[in-house]
């Protein structure tokens, strides 16, 4: 059967551009566009992993992992932010929020993507 | 400006070296940092935290418009496995070690657990990050 991961990206664009490359390794990508409602996805279904964006409205993606993290239900779900925040200190917050991978969205974001998917045994 | 890569530390493969000369640069240094770091097994925070340190290194070095290269290896120390990042920076050479370490710690003192300089016979900044005993993808 076939991992759900939970994608949360504002960008429709770059939502589907993601979950199109998660697709290609057999996952299955349910798309949520903002925080309050990826939150609420999690609960009603728990995924076997989160990719979350930074920047997105009403709530970002470190209040977001905070709270993922904090709750003992959802707090051992692997999240990767997929960002554009590529600062040294972006990456402490993101991993400070409990994050698991912090992923600039560059040339190898992709490649990155992969490696940690295989490493969190997501894909074979 | 090249350098022998050089550590406190028993040195051991992979051995990386990255061109720092123009921005497309930075984005490569974090690739390699995060591509040796998963070389040597560590965990994708991990990974992400040293690719962080690469790069605000590579964005230090360029921003004095010489040419640099920077190191990655991987370093021992008893039983201790880790990484290491060097780069020369001659330019530094008279500055105030104590103010250089601050300015360092302040850019990258969270994302690395030991920041070296060595003065001598000119300036070479080396961050080392360990592996955990607890990570869960430590491989040796």
């Amino acid at each position: 059967m076939a991992h759900d991961v939970l994608l949360i990206e504002d960008s429709p664009t770059q939502a589907a551009q993601i979950k199109a490359t998660l697709e290609s390794v057999g996952l299955q990508v349910r798309v949520a566009y903002d925080g309050p409602d990826g939150l609420r996805m999690v609960l009603e279904q728990k995924p076997a992993l989160i990719v979350l964006d930074v920047k997105l409205p009403t709530m970002d993606g470190f209040q977001v992992c905070r709270r993922l993290k904090r709750a003992p239900e959802t707090a051992s779900i692997p999240v990767i932010m997929l960002t554009e925040k590529d600062g040294a200190q972006a990456t402490m917050s993101g991993l400070q929020a409990g994050a698991d991978d912090y992923i600039p969205k560059d040339i190898f974001a992709t490649e990155h993507l992969m490696n940690t998917l295989q490493e969190l045994g997501l894909m074979s | 400006m090249a350098h022998r890569p050089r550590s406190p530390y028993a040195m051991q493969p992979p051995v990386m070296s990255v061109v720092i000369e123009k921005q497309m640069d930075i984005m490569i240094a974090r690739n390699t940092a995060r591509r040796t770091a998963s070389l040597l097994g560590f965990s994708p925070a991990a990974q992400a935290q040293l690719a962080g340190a690469a790069a605000t290194l590579a964005e230090l070095t360029l921003k004095t418009g010489d040419r640099h290269e920077l190191h990655l290896n991987g370093i021992r120390d008893g039983f201790k496995d880790g990484i290491q990042l060097s780069v020369a920076t001659p330019w530094l050479s008279g500055a105030p070690e104590g103010n250089i370490m601050l300015a360092l710690r302040q850019k990258v003192g969270d994302l690395v657990d030991e920041i070296l300089i060595e003065t001598d016979p000119s300036p070479v900044i080396m961050l080392m990050m360990w592996q955990r005993k607890d990570d869960p993808h430590k491989t040796s």
